[in-house]
């Protein structure tokens, strides 16, 4: 894939992004650019975007919105030809949370974030060989970022004793 | 009346020998650090307090060690790898657990993924209590030992 890049330009970005993907990016005051896309064609994105010279991923990260139902997944991009930082945000359904592994463009720098986001909220990476979890090795409960995962609840009913004198403090 | 002079002088510093004997090895310590205990006790093996003068010696391998120090709070997943440390050790062995979040879980009583009680989980010789403990106290403990020592 290396030798296809070509460095494309910011307003070649914001042009191609309108263009073929239909989206409006946004200009932050600082340059940063962010973008919004539908989960169908994410992938499709972020190929144009590692082909248009955005070779670092700083970080993929999700938010958890049980609201609407969604995770909001964020990418990072940076290009280090025309020094431009990408944002790229896509929503997924929060029960069926599948989306593709971005290791085939980012390598195992991205890997290594996917491990992370599903041990720590669940979602699901196609392709990538590597989603042991890191720190919650003999973890039985649910996804502990999730923000409906009661964890006061679940510490009381994990570590301490109901009707024991000196622990009542944790249950009143 | 000379002799017993003597003879008394010989069992004292026989007593003493004997008392040498026991204490005459050096308490090996090996630090379990993976919290913030660490920053302080950092400084005790250092010049400013010195734990050597103490007769302890920080050893890299728990094969060697007579004393591991657990500082801070264990993770679940910290804590397998201190329980295997704890069973490559020879016996005697102590453990001391260093700082409140070892005792109740400390700053730390309502995560999920830290230990709450690790007398639940290891046997712990002594606590230390402190947030973190001065090294005061830990010395203190560190006096503790040598008698614990004896009795073993």
């Amino acid at each position: 894939m290396g030798n296809r890049q070509r460095p494309v330009k910011r307003e070649e970005l914001l042009e191609t992004m309108e263009s073929r993907f239909g989206v409006e990016p946004r200009v932050a005051e600082d340059g940063t650019v962010w973008v919004s896309i539908d989960s169908e064609h994410l992938s499709a994105l972020l190929v144009f975007t590692k082909r248009g010279g955005f070779n670092h991923c700083s970080a993929i990260s999700v938010t958890d919105w049980p609201a609407d139902e969604a995770f909001e997944l964020t990418y990072h991009l940076w290009s280090y030809e025309e020094k431009v930082l990408l944002t790229v945000k896509s929503r997924i359904d929060r029960q069926e949370a599948t989306v593709n592994s971005a290791i085939p463009l980012w390598g195992p720098s991205a890997g290594i974030h996917e491990r992370e986001l599903h041990e720590l909220f669940g979602v699901e990476f196609l392709g990538n060989p590597d989603l042991v979890p890191l720190f919650l090795e003999s973890w039985d409960g649910p996804p502990p970022f999730r923000k409906d995962f009661d964890w006061r609840a679940y510490v009381r009913e994990a570590f301490y004793e109901e009707g024991n004198p000196h622990e009542q403090s944790y249950w009143d | 009346m000379h002799i017993i002079y003597f003879l008394l002088e010989e069992a004292r510093l026989a007593t003493k020998a004997t008392e040498l004997k026991i204490l005459i090895k050096a308490i090996w310590v090996l630090n379990w650090f993976n919290s913030c205990g660490f920053a302080e006790l950092v400084p005790m093996v250092g010049s400013r307090w010195d734990m050597e003068r103490f007769g302890m010696i920080i050893t890299g391998t728990p094969r060697h060690a007579d004393v591991l120090f657990i500082a801070g709070y264990q993770t679940f997943k910290s804590l397998e790898r201190a329980k295997r440390i704890y069973e490559q050790m020879a016996e005697p062995k102590v453990v001391l657990a260093l700082g409140s979040c070892t005792m109740s879980g400390g700053m730390y009583w309502d995560s999920y993924n830290t230990v709450k009680r690790l007398s639940d989980h290891l046997p712990i010789t002594m606590y230390i209590p402190g947030c973190p403990p001065r090294p005061e106290a830990v010395f203190e403990a560190c006096g503790k030992i040598f008698q614990h020592v004896k009795e073993m």
